[in-house]
This record gives C-alpha cells, sequence and structure tokens, in this order.
C-alpha cells in the first residue's frame, strides 16, 4: 500500500546522492570531528567552514578573577540579539566574574560550569562536536567556545521578528476564534496547548531538509490518535530526503497517498481551533516551522464540505449550508458540462420554451457550445489569476473589468450567449464555496467539459464513474477517502450530509477503516 | 500494481475520446443548428395524392423581436410542408427547404386531416411511434377539414398554434366535452381488437375572417381499426366520460324545481365503477356513477338552497346524466363501435367467455345492455345561500 | 493461491448482489414480449426457483471459505476435469459481459444518442469497466450501496412520477396466457437476473469474516427482485396492452413522463440510471472473469489481463448480434440454454461430491 512512497524515497535518495557529490569537501569532513581544546584553531576552522561570511561575528574577549581566561563570542549577525548578548552573555563573564571572591569553586576552562554559574539564560546547550557546533549557529543560536575546553556552549538567544497572531487570511470565519497560525512555528504550539491543558498531547521534533533544517512538529492526543496512524506519519517523515523545507506543502506531497490524484488526501488549516478539533478526532497534525499552515492527517473528502463554523452555529442552518457546500461542488464540476451535455446532444430533455429562448440568446453565437464554454472558462481563470497575484486596489479593477467588459460586452457583439454568461458565473462561483476542492473541481471541470463535449451525456456519465471509482480507491493513511460514506458508516453520516447535534456525535469514529482495511 | 493498469487505461479512454472527437461528430448538433418542430400536421395532397406533411418550425430570432419591438411579421412560427410517399419520407423531403434536418424531439401535437383520417391512421401513425426522437405525450387531434389549415390560424395570446392546439385539448377538464388522447393511448386503442380508438377534433370554421380564424375544439372523431367513422358532439362525449370516469369538471344545466328557470351546477368530482355480467348468455354492463356537484348559478328567483330543491336537483341531475350516457351509447351502436371499451373489461373479467365473444363482438356490441345506476349529490352552494331576491314571505 | 487480496464484508456483499440484480432491470424487456402483463408473476417464480440454486452456491462458498470458483473447480473435481468445468465458466462470463456490454451500446444507439458510433460507445465503455476493475473488487465493494440507492431512488421516482398513469387494471385477466409461454419467461428470469448469481461465487472468497453471508445473499437478492418487480409492475400499468410492441417497455414508459410540461422526455436521466446500473454489474462480471481468467493461467495477479480482455469484449460485444432484434430472440432462446448447466447443474453437483469427499477436508489451509 506504500509503495508509492518507497518508490519516491528511492528516486529522491538517487538524486540527493548527486548533490552530496556537488557539494564537495568543505562541508563534508565537517561532521564528527570533535572540536580541539585550542580557540584559536577553532576559531580559524569555524571561519573555515562558513567561508569567512561577513556577517559572521567573531567576538574575542577576556574574562575570570584576573581576565586570563580566554573565550569567543561566535553568532551570526542578522540572526542573534546583540542586546541579549551584551546583557546576559558578555556583562556576567566580563564583569560579573570579576565579583566572585578568588577561592570560589570555579573552573573557567570548563564550559558546564561557567553554564551553572555565569550565563543567566535557560535555553542552552553544549556541543562537542564541530557540526552540531555549526548547525546551531546557522540556527541562530550564539557560540561560547573558551580557550582549553573541548565543548562550546550553545546559547540560543535567537531575535525573531514574529508576525502578530492576526485573523487567518484564507479562513475568515463569522463567528468563531480569530486567531490564526503564523510562521513561528512556537507561536502555533502555544496556540494549541493554550487551548488543551492535558499531558495527553504529545508534540514530537523532526528536522527535515538537507539545508534548511526546519523544525517539523507531529502533534497528536495519544489516547486518542491511533498509534499506527502516528507511526505511519513518523515513517514518512522520515524517509523524505529534501534540500529545504520552505512550506509544509513540500511535506504534503512527500507523504500523500496517491501522488496522481487530482484529490487532496491530507488536509491543512491556519485555524488553531480547527487544528485542535481534527486531533480530537483521532488525527494528528503536522506542524512546519515557518509556514502558517499546518497538515492534518489523514482527511476524507467530506471533511472538505465541513467549516469549524458548523460546529459553533446551530445546527440548522449548518446542515443547509452543509448541503448548499456540496451542492456548489457538484455545479463547480459540472455546470458548463451539463450545458454542453444538453444544448448540444440531449435537447429534448430541456422543456419547450426555455429550449426556444436558448436558442434564441444563441442565435449570433458563431462558435460550437463546447468553444463557447472553454473560452469563458479560461478566461475566467485568467480573471481568477489576475486578481490573486495583483495588488488589492488593482485586483478589484480587474474583477470589474472582466465582469463588465467581458461579461456585458461579449454578449453584445454577439460572441457569448447570455445563457452561457449565467452558466460559467455561477460555477465560478460555486467553485469557491469549497475551498479545500477548489483545485480538484478546477480540473474536473474542463475533463467533464471536455468529455461532455464529445459524448454528451454518456460521456460525463463515464467521467463521474471513472472519478467515483477512483475516489472509492483512494485512502488517506488508511483510512477510505469516502468514509463514511463507502465504506458506509451510519454514525459517521450524522456528521457528513446534515450536522445532527454535538451531544450525538459522542463517540469518536476518526479512523474507523471499514471492514476492509487493506 | 494496479497503478500503472489504470493509468494505462485512462490514458487508453482519453486517446479513445480525442480520436473519435477528430474523426468527426459524435453525434452532437448546436442548438442554432436545429430546426425545432413544435406541431404537425398530416393531409394528403390534393393533386397527387401523396401525404403532405406540414410541419411547424420555430423562428427563433423573431420569438424574441416579437415580444420585444415587434418587428417583422410578428410571425414566430414556420409553417413548412413537403410531400412524400411516406410519413417519413415527407419529413426527410421538407430538409430540402430548412436545410437542417428536422427536431422532432419537442413535437406536442399531431394532427391529422379528414381525408386522412377517413382512410385510416394504422399507416401514417407508424413513424410517430417508431421514430425515437418523438414523445409518446404528444397529443392526437383531427382537423375538421385540412391539417395545415389548423396549424395556420394564429391565436391571439399564444405565440405558437401548435401548444395552443395541445393547450386546448389538454384542458379538456374544465367542460368534459372532450378528452386528451396522446400517441400511446391512441395506439393503445389501435392494438386492442375490440375497442374504438378517439381522437379530438378540431377545426377553424368559427373565425371571423381569414387573418384571425379560432381554432376550436368541437367533438372528438370515433376510429374503428384506424379509420375514422363517425364524430362524437360535446354532450355524447361527456356521456362517454361519466362511464370511463373521466369527468373533471363541468357544467349541468337542469331545470328548476319550480319550472322557473334554470340551475346551474358546476361538477366538482365524479367516479364511475363498471361491472361487467353475463347472465343467460346477455352481457349486462352495471355502471355506477357517483357525482358531486355545487350550485354555482341559477337563473330563478327561488330559493333553491333547501333540502327539498335539492332533492329534486339531485333527481334531476341523475336522469340528465343517464340521458348522456344513453345518447352515447346509442351513438355508439349506430356506428357499432365500443367506444366505451366494454370489450376490454369483458376480457379482464370473463377471459374464457371472451375468446368465444371476441370474433363477433362487432355484432354483440349492440345487443350489450346497460344497467345505470347514478347517484348525485350537491355539496355547496358558493358564496350565496339565497338568490338576491325579495323573500318568499314579504311576497 | 487466490488472486486477489482485497477483502470484502458481508454486509458489501448484500449491496453488490443487490446492486448486480438491479443491472439486469433493462433486461426485463426481453421477458415482456413473451409474458405480457404477467411478467411481474415470472419474475416472482423465477425468483422461487433460483432460490435453491442460489442457496446451493452460498453453501458452497461457505464450505469453501477463501477459495474462488476456479479453486474449487480443481480441488473438487481434480486438475483435468476442474479446468474443463472453469473454461467453460469463462467461456459464459466471457459471453454475458459482451452481451451486456452490448446493452449499453443499443441503450444509446436506439433511445440516447442514436447518432453516436456504436463501437465508441462500447470501447469507452469497456475502458471505463476496465479501469474499476484495475482498481479491484474492494473499491467496487465500497460503492456498491451507492449504486443500490441509486437503483432504488430512480425505480421509486419513476414510479411515482407515472402513478397517475397507473391503470391496475391491465393486470387482469390474471391467468390469460398459455402455460408455455409462462414457463419460457421463468427459464429467462432464472437464467438472467437470478442465475448470473453465480458469478459471485468468484467474489465470496474474498469475504473476510465468517458472517452472515448467506442471509445476507438472500437479502441482496430480494432488494433486487423487488426493483426488478416494480419495474415490470410499472411498465405493465403504464402501457397496458402496448407493452408488447415497444423495442424497450421501460423506456417507453418513462418517456411518457409529463409534469407540467417541464419534466418531460426524462428518458435519457433514466438511461443514464441504467448505464450506472449496467456499468455496476458489467464490473462485476468483467473482475469474475478477469480474476477467473488468471486463476486458470496461475497468474499472480489479474491486472496484465484487463486491457486484452476489454479489448476482446468489445469485439465480441460489437460483431457478436446484427441487430438488437437479433440480441433479443437469441437471449430469448438459445443464449441461455447453454449457461442452464453452469447455474442449476454444477453448483449443486459440487457441492454433492464435496460433501460425498469430504472436500475441503483438514488439508483446507494448503495451496491448490
Amino acid at each position: 500500500m506504500f509503495r508509492y512512497i518507497f518508490k519516491k524515497t528511492r528516486s529522491s535518495s538517487l538524486k540527493k546522492e548527486n548533490n552530496h557529490k556537488l557539494q564537495g569537501v568543505g562541508q563534508g569532513n565537517v561532521c564528527n570531528v570533535p572540536l580541539s581544546s585550542d580557540l584559536c584553531k577553532n576559531l580559524e576552522t569555524i571561519k573555515g567552514i562558513l567561508h569567512d561570511s561577513s556577517d559572521v561575528t567573531v567576538h574575542e574577549f577576556n574574562f575570570g578573577h584576573d581576565r586570563r581566561s580566554r573565550g569567543a563570542l561566535v553568532f551570526i549577525n542578522s540572526l542573534a540579539d546583540k542586546n541579549e548578548i551584551q546583557k546576559n552573555i558578555l556583562q556576567p563573564l566580563m564583569f560579573g566574574s570579576l565579583l566572585l571572591s578568588n577561592d570560589a569553586d570555579m573552573d573557567f576552562n570548563s564550559i558546564e560550569s561557567i553554564r551553572k554559574n555565569l550565563v543567566p539564560i535557560a535555553d542552552t546547550l553544549i556541543v562537542a562536536l564541530l557540526s552540531d557546533l555549526v548547525g546551531n549557529l546557522l540556527a541562530g543560536a550564539v557560540i561560547l567556545l573558551i580557550d582549553g575546553s573541548k565543548e562550546a556552549l550553545a546559547v540560543r538567544v535567537g531575535k525573531g521578528e514574529p508576525r502578530a497572531v492576526d485573523e487567518p487570511a484564507t479562513e475568515a470565519v463569522v463567528r468563531g476564534p480569530r486567531e490564526g497560525f503564523i510562521e513561528d512555528v512556537n507561536v502555533n504550539i502555544a496556540l494549541i496547548r493554550r487551548k488543551i491543558k492535558v499531558p495527553d498531547l504529545c508534540v514530537e521534533k523532526l528536522v527535515i531538509g538537507e539545508k534548511s533544517k526546519t523544525d517539523v512538529y507531529i502533534i497528536y492526543f495519544k489516547s486518542v490518535a491511533a498509534p499506527e496512524l502516528v507511526e505511519e506519519i513518523r515513517r514518512r517523515l522520515n524517509s523524505i530526503k529534501i534540500d529545504a523545507v520552505l512550506e509544509s506543502g513540500y511535506i504534503e506531497q512527500f507523504i500523500e497517498d496517491n501522488h496522481w490524484s487530482i484529490f487532496p488526501t491530507i488536509s491543512n488549516t491556519e485555524k488553531p481551533d480547527k487544528v485542535v478539533a481534527k486531533m480530537l478526532e483521532g488525527r494528528a497534525a503536522i506542524l512546519v516551522d515557518g509556514t502558517p499552515f499546518a497538515l492534518v492527517a489523514p482527511m476524507v473528502f467530506i471533511e472538505s464540505f465541513q467549516s469549524v463554523e458548523d460546529y459553533y452555529s446551530r445546527l440548522f442552518l449548518a446542515s443547509v449550508m452543509r448541503f448548499v457546500r456540496i451542492l456548489s461542488y457538484i455545479i463547480s464540476a459540472l455546470g458548463p458540462a451539463i450545458y454542453v451535455a444538453l444544448t448540444v446532444f440531449h435537447q429534448e430533455l430541456i422543456p419547450t420554451m426555455l429550449l426556444i429562448s436558448i436558442a434564441e440568446g444563441r442565435e449570433r453565437v458563431p462558435f460550437p457550445a463546447i468553444l463557447e464554454a472553454s473560452l469563458m472558462l479560461f478566461v475566467f481563470d485568467i480573471l481568477r489569476e489576475a486578481g490573486v497575484r495583483l495588488p488589492k486596489p488593482v485586483g478589484q479593477t480587474v474583477g470589474i473589468v472582466g465582469a463588465i467588459v467581458l461579461g456585458e460586452a461579449s454578449v453584445q457583439a454577439g460572441l457569448i450567449s447570455p445563457i452561457m454568461v449565467i452558466v460559467v458565473s455561477t460555477t465560478a462561483i460555486a467553485s469557491f464555496a469549497v475551498p479545500a476542492q477548489t483545485d480538484s473541481g478546477t480540473i474536473l471541470r474542463y475533463i467533464y467539459l471536455a468529455l461532455a463535449g464529445i459524448a454528451g451525456g454518456f460521456g460525463v456519465i463515464m467521467g463521474l464513474l471513472v472519478t467515483l471509482v477512483h475516489l472509492a480507491s483512494l485512502r488517506s493513511f488508511g483510512t477510505p477517502y469516502l468514509w463514511p460514506v463507502a465504506p458506509l458508516n451510519l454514525s459517521g453520516l450524522k456528521d457528513t450530509f446534515i450536522r445532527m447535534p454535538l451531544w450525538t456525535m459522542s463517540k469518536r469514529l476518526y479512523n474507523e477503516k471499514g471492514s476492509d482495511s487493506g | 500494481m494496479g497503478k500503472k493498469t489504470s493509468k494505462t487505461i485512462i490514458v487508453l479512454i482519453l486517446c479513445i475520446c480525442v480520436l473519435s472527437a477528430l474523426s468527426g461528430c459524435l453525434g452532437g448538433r448546436e442548438i442554432n443548428d436545429l430546426e425545432i418542430v413544435i406541431g404537425m400536421g398530416v393531409d394528403k395532397d390534393k393533386d397527387t395524392g401523396r401525404i403532405l406533411i406540414t410541419a411547424q418550425v420555430v423562428k427563433e430570432a423573431a420569438v424574441g423581436r416579437s415580444s420585444g419591438n415587434g418587428g417583422g411579421d410578428g410571425k414566430a412560427f414556420w409553417n413548412v410542408s413537403s410531400t412524400g410517399n411516406s410519413v417519413f419520407d415527407a419529413i426527410r423531403q421538407i430538409t430540402h427547404k430548412t436545410g437542417n434536418r428536422l427536431f422532432v424531439s419537442h413535437n406536442h401535437v399531431v394532427i391529422f386531416g379528414k381525408e386522412v383520417a377517413a382512410e385510416g391512421l394504422q399507416k401514417y401513425i407508424d413513424f410517430f411511434l417508431r421514430a425515437h426522437e418523438m414523445r409518446p405525450t404528444a397529443m392526437i387531434l383531427v382537423a375538421e377539414g385540412r391539417a395545415a389549415d389548423v396549424m395556420d390560424a394564429k391565436p391571439e395570446t399564444e405565440k405558437f398554434p401548435a401548444m395552443n392546439i395541445s393547450k386546448l385539448a389538454k384542458s379538456y377538464g374544465f367542460t368534459s366535452h372532450i378528452y386528451k388522447v396522446n400517441m400511446k393511448d391512441f395506439a393503445s386503442n389501435l392494438m386492442s381488437p375490440a375497442s374504438a380508438a378517439l381522437a379530438p377534433l378540431v377545426d377553424t370554421s368559427h373565425g371571423r375572417d381569414k387573418e384571425s380564424r379560432d381554432i376550436n375544439v368541437s367533438g372528438m372523431a370515433v376510429f374503428k381499426n384506424g379509420e375514422m367513422v363517425g364524430i362524437l358532439n360535446h354532450d355524447e362525449v361527456r356521456g362517454l366520460l361519466w362511464v370511463i370516469g373521466e369527468v373533471k369538471s363541468g357544467v349541468l344545466f337542469v331545470t328548476s324545481p319550480g319550472g322557473q328557470g334554470n340551475a346551474v351546477l358546476e361538477i366538482i368530482k365524479a367516479k364511475s365503477r363498471v361491472t361487467p355480467e353475463i347472465k343467460d348468455g346477455k352481457i349486462i354492463m352495471h355502471i355506477e356513477v357517483k357525482e358531486e356537484s355545487s350550485l354555482s348559478e341559477q337563473t330563478t328567483a327561488e330559493n333553491l338552497a333547501t333540502d327539498e330543491a335539492f332533492e329534486k336537483l339531485q333527481k334531476a341531475t341523475e336522469e340528465i346524466i343517464r340521458h348522456e350516457i344513453l345518447a352515447t351509447f346509442e351513438k355508439s351502436r349506430e356506428l357499432k363501435a365500443d367506444i366505451f371499451g366494454f370489450g376490454e373489461m369483458l376480457h379482464k373479467k370473463y377471459s374464457k367467455e371472451w375468446k368465444d365473444i371476441k370474433d363477433n363482438w362487432d355484432e354483440i356490441y349492440p345487443t350489450v345492455e346497460l344497467d345505470i345506476a347514478i347517484e348525485s349529490k350537491i355539496m355547496k352552494t358558493d358564496l350565496l345561500k339565497k338568490p338576491a331576491s325579495p323573500d318568499e314571505k314579504e311576497k | 493461491m487466490n488472486v486477489e487480496k482485497g477483502k470484502i464484508s458481508d454486509r458489501q456483499l448484500l449491496f453488490l448482489i443487490a446492486g448486480f440484480v438491479q443491472g439486469s432491470a433493462l433486461l426485463i424487456d426481453f421477458t415482456i414480449g413473451i409474458t405480457e402483463h404477467q411478467t411481474w408473476m415470472v419474475i416472482l417464480a423465477g425468483l422461487a426457483v433460483t432460490s435453491p440454486f442460489i442457496l446451493t452456491c452460498a453453501v458452497l462458498a461457505k464450505r469453501f471459505r477463501g477459495m474462488n470458483l476456479v479453486q474449487i473447480n480443481d480441488m473438487v473435481y481434480g486438475r483435468f476435469l476442474g479446468k474443463v468445468i472453469s473454461v467453460y465458466y469463462i467461456f459464459f462470463f466471457l459471453m454475458t459481459l459482451s452481451f451486456n456490454i452490448r446493452d449499453i451500446g443499443e441503450l444509446y444507439a436506439a433511445f440516447l444518442t442514436p447518432d453516436t458510433p456504436f463501437i465508441f460507445l462500447l470501447a469507452v465503455f469497456a475502458a471505463t469497466c476496465a479501469y474499476a476493475v484495475a482498481k479491484g473488487v474492494e473499491a467496487l465493494a465500497r460503492v456498491s450501496h451507492l449504486f443500490v440507492i441509486t437503483g432504488i431512488f430512480v425505480v421509486s421516482s419513476t414510479f411515482i412520477l407515472l402513478i397517475d398513469q397507473m391503470e391496475f387494471s391491465n393486470f387482469l385477466p390474471m391467468f390469460d396466457l398459455p402455460f408455455i409461454r409462462i414457463f419460457q419467461g421463468i427459464h429467462i428470469m432464472s437464467a438472467i437476473p437470478f442465475g448470473e448469481t453465480v458469478i459471485f461465487l468468484m467474489i465470496t472468497g474474498c469475504l473476510d469474516k465468517t458472517g452472515h453471508e448467506v442471509r445476507n445473499t438472500f437479502a441482496g437478492l430480494l432488494i433486487g427482485a423487488a426493483s426488478l418487480l416494480a419495474v415490470a409492475v410499472r411498465n405493465t400499468a403504464v402501457l397496458g396492452k402496448t407493452q408488447t410492441i415497444w423495442t424497450s417497455a421501460t423506456f417507453q414508459s418513462i418517456r411518457l413522463i409529463d409534469i407540467g410540461t417541464v419534466l418531460t422526455r426524462m428518458d435519457f436521466l433514466i438511461g443514464v440510471a441504467q448505464t450506472v446500473l449496467i456499468f455496476f454489474k458489467c464490473c462485476l462480471f468483467f473482475y469474475a472473469l478477469a480474476t477467473a481468467f488468471a486463476q486458470l493461467l496461475g497468474l499472480k495477479s489479474y491486472l496484465p489481463l484487463v486491457l486484452p480482455l476489454a479489448g476482446i469484449e468489445v469485439i465480441i460485444a460489437a460483431t457478436v448480434f446484427q441487430s438488437p432484434i437479433d440480441h433479443a430472440s437469441i437471449t430469448q432462446s438459445a443464449g441461455i440454454i447453454y449457461s442452464v448447466p453452469l447455474m442449476f447443474v454444477i453448483p449443486p453437483l459440487t457441492l454433492l461430491i464435496a460433501g460425498i469427499r469430504g472436500l475441503p477436508g483438514r488439508d483446507r489451509g494448503e495451496e491448490t
């Protein structure tokens, strides 16, 4: 079942081998070399490894009772907080140590004793290997080296400018918490921890990326999430071989079940409350440093139609809205296809008077319906793409130009029939009602449209059957993608097409694999 | 393992689709290339004796114009006709005039000229049943004269004569003076060796001038073995509908108990049950009709909203209904046409005896006896309790 | 060793069987020409006649747990005779599948889109089936109830939409037709929708645990039979006498739907639903064919066979009959004679021999 992952891993490790060869010797021999006790030699080596980068500051100083001990601070200018260095590292070492009485049991050549006695910072780490030293240095730590010690102290005084916790742009809600994840993963974990105050919440850290060394966290509830699920996620994450993880999308593409499916099998969100809710259902979250998007696995298809607000608002409107979302998805995937199939192949299905008015509207249109529909859809996609990339004020202009000039004028000019404009604009609006499946909806729309143009309703129904079988065969981390619809799970259906009252959903159904798990 | 095969298959499906798309059309037709036919007429060509088909084609461009700024000749349809050796042949001949194949999926009405109907519809109707585009729900009608003339008559409120005619036939319920018959019903009756088929009769003779002729459904044509043998007028049709339980509504004209005027009753509901019985070699049809009506109008000053008056009115109503049924039966006896479907009823109840009767049903039918039991009720008097006339006591 | 690794539950078996039987709803039209207004009785009689044989199959499946038909044949009849019988079954699967694929072609060529090339319809349909079969029986089983729901929805909605046009006196007189025609009808009914469930012997090997497979088999059969019955009743009640003249009575009755002149000519929608049901039936047939063939050849997986078989199916389907009339008359008479032993003789015989020889006995776990 996971053989694709193996394959992927194999091919990516092959690529990596080549990369290693190219990287040259400079870093290759760093690994596992211990530090020497000679400060100057250490500094030379470090400078060599960093190729004398100009943003690396090496600050040598003397300290101790009699200022006879020599030490050095190495840090990267841009990453370290200089204030912090002066106040909490240099001051205690250079002046604080003077205040100690001479006979005090203090060994200035031992990093361990300096850490315990002189550095008033909690987040410190003793490193003995050059590779660890460089790793910490590049992660923003300040390295304290002391002559005569074979160890160094990495002090994490990282200077970050975390963005303020803000309402997420992609998942705005009317009712519900307005906080969203930010780029700093520690803040994100804090947001989750703040909602759940039990020791049950497990946070596992992994470092992924040969070059980026990105922190990736698996977060789950020990008592709720299936151990196999967590084990599987860990296994897949560990098998990733990549240079850099710049966004959680990288991770997603490596660990998803079927790389050739247009349907996403891992969900992502910016909202801590959503992550927590999903974890409580037995899913596991994957947080990646540097991006506000958390991944949640496994994902089932019907999740795309659920919104956190469904649970915050009362059930009646929630159920109606869920129905609206499902309908919107169907319209967004099938709308133009059905229009083309009906008007080109199955005109007998259209009520007579409607048929006559459609025919009247199409009187002057020179293109076949399929071409007309593809053109309009393509123009819509251009508008969408242009609107997203442009700055906000200009983006609005694009929308207006698109709506008025293209919609109104092309009908006036007789290029497009008015009904086609209605069909395409309805489809366009509908496609945004289900954000999680907008991508798959867009692709399916073109596929179904082509099938409808070729073989009418027969083509569409064959396309739908292939889609259905594909969806049925899809799994996300062992959970059938169409759960709870297929395989049928009656208690799971309480939260599928309608949302039953919360008190009826007391059972946890998360990773029920159905009786046919393979 | 499944990956490769399924990917191959998807690629294959796409290839098939693309190849077929490239190789030409797969049966799609753009909507503006359609000649949408909404009604058809079947006549005999006067000179050659060949079949003349008239198709009513929608003029899409004219539809919008006539509703908008009212330009053009105002006609939103085009009656195009052509002759041929058969219905199908003639329909195909029409393409010489339209340039496109006729699109008959939206054909709502088929009108046969009287001449054709008299000759027998058996050979004309086959195409309308067989062609896959045709609807079995299309109305079938007979024109008093020529079908083409009926289809020319432009109604005042509807844009299309054909739609208007199909509407007329479907609205039979208001008077119960006619009855709608669609293709499937007609075929069903054609197939029965005993029953006679019926079709509404339309004519345009009541028009004032040639420009604005009115279409009028004047009765029903009776078919025996597919040939038109007679006509039922409005009252006779209702007599038939009482028996087969298809009276929906209608007006009953009853002399008031005092005799000075009339009570006009609206039929609200009618039900019927027919039980055949074979007794001592005689066939008796027991017909039970239950009717409910309301007092809708009265043309006399006396108060009819009393128990006694109701009693009398109900009696009179029952007589009228009985009379209508008997008159219709008399007519069908003359025509020797089993319009009621008594033969089928016998078949269903006495399937063994039916085998003997079947062959000379035409002779036996006139000897059938009717046993009619009618129960009529007046349920309400609408908004008035009394007529707006001086109270009888004050006189 | 079984070629299929996927597992299905006994509840899914219920839906698989129900969907399979519903897939034959259109084939009632073959019988209507013979049995006219008594078709509904024939369906019930067919079900009654077939039930003991289906019970036999279910018992066989239970006895030979985890084994498919080819393995059972090998075990019961020995290597050689077993192979011969299996080849007979495979031939049956091959032909019946091609008939069903042809049904789709005829459905579209005659009713829905007459201008679309026949061979194109067959090829696309067969390729779609092949895709589903390549995904395995598990995927199909998982969505089986959706197909059954579609079938029930279509049958009940058309029934309701046509209810005002129904004339229940069309069922009278009750017993009118000569017995030979009824017998012929029962034969068709028992052989086509119900008897064909013998293919489930290729699928029951995938059942994951002991459960109520016998009970569920019959529940599925009943759901399917109820749908067929509803279709037959609808056709007769709506069309009456005329039901015998149409090429497809089912479609004709649907064409009569007329709700406020807006919902008219619904035949395409129903045709699509019908396509979905036949698709399901064809997939199961195709799956049985592919696995039986692979098992016979001793392959590890049936997937390499899927595409070649699909090609062969299309060729057979395109050439086997000259016209729908040919198709109907052969199906009504000769076509189903050869399939009779497969449904009504061999399964009981297998069970009998297995009983006598005490198979599968103690050496059950062994691979044959």
